[in-house]
């Protein structure tokens, strides 16, 4: 059974057709790609598949849960998590909250817990702390944990919002252009960074990213988007000699 | 019937202070994306410039130093006071917000309101003590037009405030420094990029603003003469509101807010009680920006977040 | 701090030593301190202020009669240091030295104490303190309720103007819904009223009531509250700064225009429960608690994620609107009950009491003390409070002076004196702070 099964996803922005008829099926475990040029609708198909958006058409099968049409915060829940193209992190925090508040879908204590301290506030607080501690360790970054995250160098805060995606314990992580701004030896690194992430937490991933290098050295299947429609689909191998990318990316400019 | 058609006239002369206060929050906002709490008394404070240059004026006229007719001293007053209110408004932009311009927005929203509490006590301890009142420049006369009684004060009201609202719209839509406001209204931080000169427009939309202000100043004080210090708390925050309800940093929404919250509250307190005027009022404002949270001419665009 | 000025050499040795006797005293010591000076005030006070001139017994540490009389100066020096800073400084280091002997037996019993026992008990101690200092006068007595009630409106405004980063002037507004409930519960339940008939409860329950009567009083103010949640929170931005206008306008009119309340001439006759500088204590470490605990939780600290990213804290699994609702009706939960408060503590409300200046005023200790900061919405209410009674004298130049004050912190501390940062109590944390009660964020630069 696929663990993400998306069918004829289709989207409109006022008359604007963002996405048209959009299928695709991720298996547990699997690195996929979707790649293609700029404005291709790549970012507009993660928004539609993490709830920011809901489809005009289509259907979204989570884990064998029809999650079309839910809010957000219930797809990220249900174990789909994100980072994004140009780092979102809550700037005025320390890098720990930014990733104990991604706990917030499983804390138990309530509001009651919240206001009086009571429902076992205390001991579920220490163990998120422990537990996002813990993972900023397995990042890289637990000595960065009590500073304010918009001071932090660019690495780190894309660590950081790493670690926030993960603390929300995702079964599927999308991965949007994770190599943006970065330089080839940091985009060496990043590879087998996240080749480590989906070891160490059983994750599949599906990325979005402009550099072949990366898709091609990390994707199993890959998907092209151009004007909001697959033109092609395959091994990195495939797609890569396939004449119709060749033709969308030589259109526009190749970044 | 022509008790409607009487109201109506009343809301377009009540409307047009609305209106024309509703103006400078319009234009601050557009171009700072915040809004200026001090500008109510900014028009408090042009009441009284208004009437102590009316008062020397009609000193000097009746002591036949310079003798002048009273519309002519009326045209005088509006001009000079509308100059003077101008800097009233600079001054406010400089000590209120130009320090503040890169903290977070509701530090400078803050400080306007200090600026606005320290003119209204200013104003109070100086001239609070004695009652004052606004001098009669034109003699009150009524004609009977139809059904409708008009005074030749509203109709002069309403006919200034228009033609210094189509004046201003000529000024931003045909002047080089109108183009520039424009344009930071559009996107605030490559303006300097392009070699506009920053403060200098920030300053000069604030002038503008209070010049409005200083007219709405000078004919609210000659149809209701006795000024008093929170004045400006009580026409400049339904001034604001009406600028909201039109459409935060529209200047065609400012105008149809102002004549629109004009028009309701006349007509409430035509047909209800008049203490019932603010209730329904609000209760009005509130469920039309329920249904339309941008006013009635507001773009989603112009209500970028710069916390 | 640098110090501008430099002392001769022989006071800078007196203050190093000073400083050096000083420097880790236990908070006890100090508590006690304060105790000492408080007694010996009430003790000494009134005679050495006739003997030195300055009348009656000054009631701000003699600091408003500066602008009063200038000339009283150097008597007001000698009466500062003869009644609080000797005696504090004096029992301080005394208790200090008994504490060091005692060390290993005794008092190590304060060490024992678990956490919240501390605290209870150093807060008890404060209110002894407190209430020694506001029995010299009725004056102080009045102001120290009152600035119970502002620091539970200015900390629950925090809650959305800092938390939640948007802009509510609404505070005057839930005040008056709060109050005027409050009032009738009580006025209905324990007054012989013209309006409400004769008492329903005998009067000796009245003080066990009003708890109740408070919390019904914050729960309709929630509720009212709703109004301007609901469509609010679909827009960002300044919406909620209009819609809390309007709200505000609307409420003070509707009381206006209800006569059986006594429409704008206002509504007295409130059963006096708030006499005791005890029942306001007690609210507000309450009402402050509560929220601390709040807004340290993870949970709490959530809305500070809606507010720097909202799309972001909604796929991070937070349930934005419940966040955002959750903070803007516990801050009208509060002011509500703040207001009922502030009717029983003066006895007498009307319509005009709960206008734009009293949401100014709120606003102004919020953005004195600084956004997102517990101590320092209780710090800007502290301070704002005593700059406008010391200024008292001034009379309506008070209102010129405080506003300069304003503007000049706001242009050289844009977030407020304690924008986005904690300072720590050391008499409310004992050992080093556990993780889940930290709560000190570094200055954030943007």
């Amino acid at each position: 059974m696929p663990l993400l099964e998306i069918k004829n996803l289709t989207h409109f922005f006022g008359g604007l057709r963002a996405v048209h008829n959009f299928n695709t099926r991720i298996e547990p475990g699997e690195i996929r790609g979707l790649i293609g040029p700029n404005g291709a609708g790549k970012t507009t198909v993660f928004n539609l598949t993490t709830g920011v958006y809901k489809p005009t058409e289509g259907q979204i099968i989570f884990d064998g849960q029809d999650i079309t049409g839910k809010p957000p915060h219930q797809i990220g829940k249900l174990g789909i998590s994100r980072t994004y193209q140009n780092l979102r992190l809550w700037g005025n925090l320390t890098a720990l909250d930014n990733v104990k508040i991604a706990f917030y879908g499983r804390i138990r204590y309530g509001l009651l817990g919240a206001f009086f301290g009571i429902n076992g506030r205390y001991e579920e607080e220490r163990r998120i702390d422990r537990e996002a501690r813990e993972l900023m360790a397995l990042l890289g970054i637990e000595g960065y944990a009590d500073m304010v995250v918009s001071g932090l160098p660019y690495g780190i805060q894309r660590k950081v919002e790493m670690a926030r995606a993960l603390a929300t314990r995702p079964k599927l992580l999308l991965l949007d252009e994770p190599t943006a701004g970065m330089t080839p030896a940091e985009m060496e690194e990043t590879m087998e960074f996240v080749l480590y992430i989906r070891d160490t937490f059983n994750l599949t991933i599906w990325l979005i990213e402009h550099k072949m290098r990366f898709v091609m050295g990390l994707c199993h299947w890959i998907q092209v988007l151009n004007f909001g429609e697959i033109i092609a689909e395959g091994t990195p191998q495939e797609v890569q000699n396939n004449p119709e990318v060749i033709r969308a990316y030589l259109g526009t400019a190749v970044t | 019937m022509s008790q409607v058609a009487q109201q109506l006239f009343n809301a377009l002369q009540w409307g047009s202070f609305y209106a024309l206060i509703a103006l400078g929050y319009s234009m601050v906002y557009s171009i700072l994306m915040l809004f200026n709490f001090a500008h109510g008394d900014v028009f408090m404070v042009a009441t009284y410039i208004g009437y102590f240059v009316a008062t020397v004026l009609l000193g000097l006229s009746l002591s036949g130093v310079l003798p002048l007719s009273g519309v002519a001293i009326f045209v005088l007053t509006l001009l000079l006071t509308m100059f003077l209110a101008s800097f009233i408004g600079i001054a406010v932009e400089r000590v209120a917000y130009r320090p503040l311009r890169d903290a977070p927005r509701a530090s400078a929203a803050i400080t306007g309101l200090m600026v606005g509490i320290f003119l209204e006590t200013l104003v109070l301890w100086r001239l609070g003590a004695s009652r004052r009142n606004f001098p009669t420049l034109i003699e009150v006369s009524t004609y009977q037009i139809g059904p409708v009684q008009v005074t030749n004060l509203k109709v002069l009201t309403i006919v200034l405030a228009v033609v210094l609202m189509i004046l201003l719209h000529l000024f931003i839509k045909k002047t080089k420094v109108g183009m520039a406001m424009r344009a930071m209204s559009y996107d605030y931080a490559v303006i300097p990029l392009m070699g506009v000169p920053l403060d200098l427009i920030i300053a000069f939309t604030f002038a503008l603003g209070s010049a409005l202000a200083g007219a709405a100043g000078v004919l609210f004080g000659m149809a209701y003469p006795v000024l008093d210090p929170y004045m400006g708390v009580l026409i400049g925050w339904k001034a604001f509101v009406a600028a909201i309800l039109g459409g935060r940093g529209s200047i065609l929404g400012a105008v149809a807010g102002g004549f629109l919250l004009g028009f309701i509250e006349i007509l409430v307190a035509a047909v209800l009680t008049s203490t019932m005027r603010d209730l329904v009022a609000y209760s009005i404002v509130l469920l039309i920006l329920t249904f339309r949270p941008y006013g009635l001419f507001g773009e989603e665009h112009s209500v970028r977040l710069r916390l | 701090m640098q110090r501008s000025f430099e002392l001769p050499s022989g006071l800078r040795r007196w203050y190093a030593r000073l400083r050096a006797a000083y420097q880790d005293v236990p908070i006890s010591a100090w508590l006690v301190g304060m105790l000492a000076a408080v007694l010996v005030e009430a003790l000494i006070g009134r005679d050495l202020a006739y003997i030195l001139g300055l009348g009656n017994l000054p009631s701000f540490f003699g600091l408003s009669l500066i602008f009063k009389k200038w000339q009283l100066i150097p008597n007001i020096l000698v009466f500062i240091a003869v009644v609080y800073v000797i005696p504090a400084l004096g029992a301080t280091y005394l208790v200090r030295k008994l504490m060091a002997r005692l060390s290993g037996r005794g008092l190590t019993w304060l060490d024992r104490l678990p956490s919240w026992g501390y605290i209870l008990f150093n807060l008890a101690f404060v209110y002894v303190i407190l209430h020694f200092w506001a029995s010299a006068s009725d004056y102080r007595l009045l102001v120290l309720r009152l600035l119970g009630v502002n620091i539970i409106l200015t900390l629950s405004l925090n809650l959305v103007n800092g938390w939640m980063g948007e802009f509510s002037v609404s505070v005057a507004g839930f005040m008056a819904v709060g109050a005027y409930v409050a009032s009738v519960l009580m006025v209905w339940g324990f007054v012989d009223d013209n309006v409400f008939g004769p008492a329903v409860f005998p009067a000796s329950w009245a003080p066990f009531a009003f708890p109740i009567a408070l919390i019904i009083a914050g729960a309709v103010t929630a509720v009212t509250a709703l109004a301007v949640a609901i469509p609010s929170f679909r827009t960002r931005g300044d919406y909620l700064a209009i819609i809390t206008l309007a709200y505000m306008f609307i409420v003070k009119s509707s009381f206006e225009n209800i006569d059986f309340l006594g429409g704008a001439r206002g509504f007295m006759g409130q059963p006096k429960v708030a006499e005791s500088l005890l029942v306001v204590f007690v609210w507000t470490v309450l009402a402050v608690w509560i929220m601390y605990n709040y807004v340290t939780s993870t949970l709490g600290k959530a809305t500070s994620a809606v507010r720097d990213n909202e799309p972001a804290a909604e796929m991070m699994t937070v349930n934005t609107r419940k966040v955002k609702m959750v903070a803007f009706l516990t801050h009208a939960f509060w002011s509500g009950v703040a207001g009922g408060l502030y009717a029983h503590i003066v006895g007498y409300i009307n319509p005009s009491s709960f206008g734009l200046v009293k949401s100014a005023e709120i606003l102004g200790m919020l953005y004195l003390g600084g956004l997102n900061s517990v101590t320092g919405s209780i710090l800007g209410t502290v301070l704002f409070t005593m700059l406008s009674e010391i200024l008292r004298p001034l009379k309506l130049i008070k209102w010129m002076v405080i506003p300069v004050i304003l503007i000049i912190v706001m242009i050289k501390r844009p977030r407020g004196l304690l924008g986005f940062q904690e300072i720590r109590l050391p008499f409310l944390e004992r050992r080093a702070a556990k993780a889940d009660e930290e709560v000190s964020h570094a200055p954030a630069g943007d």
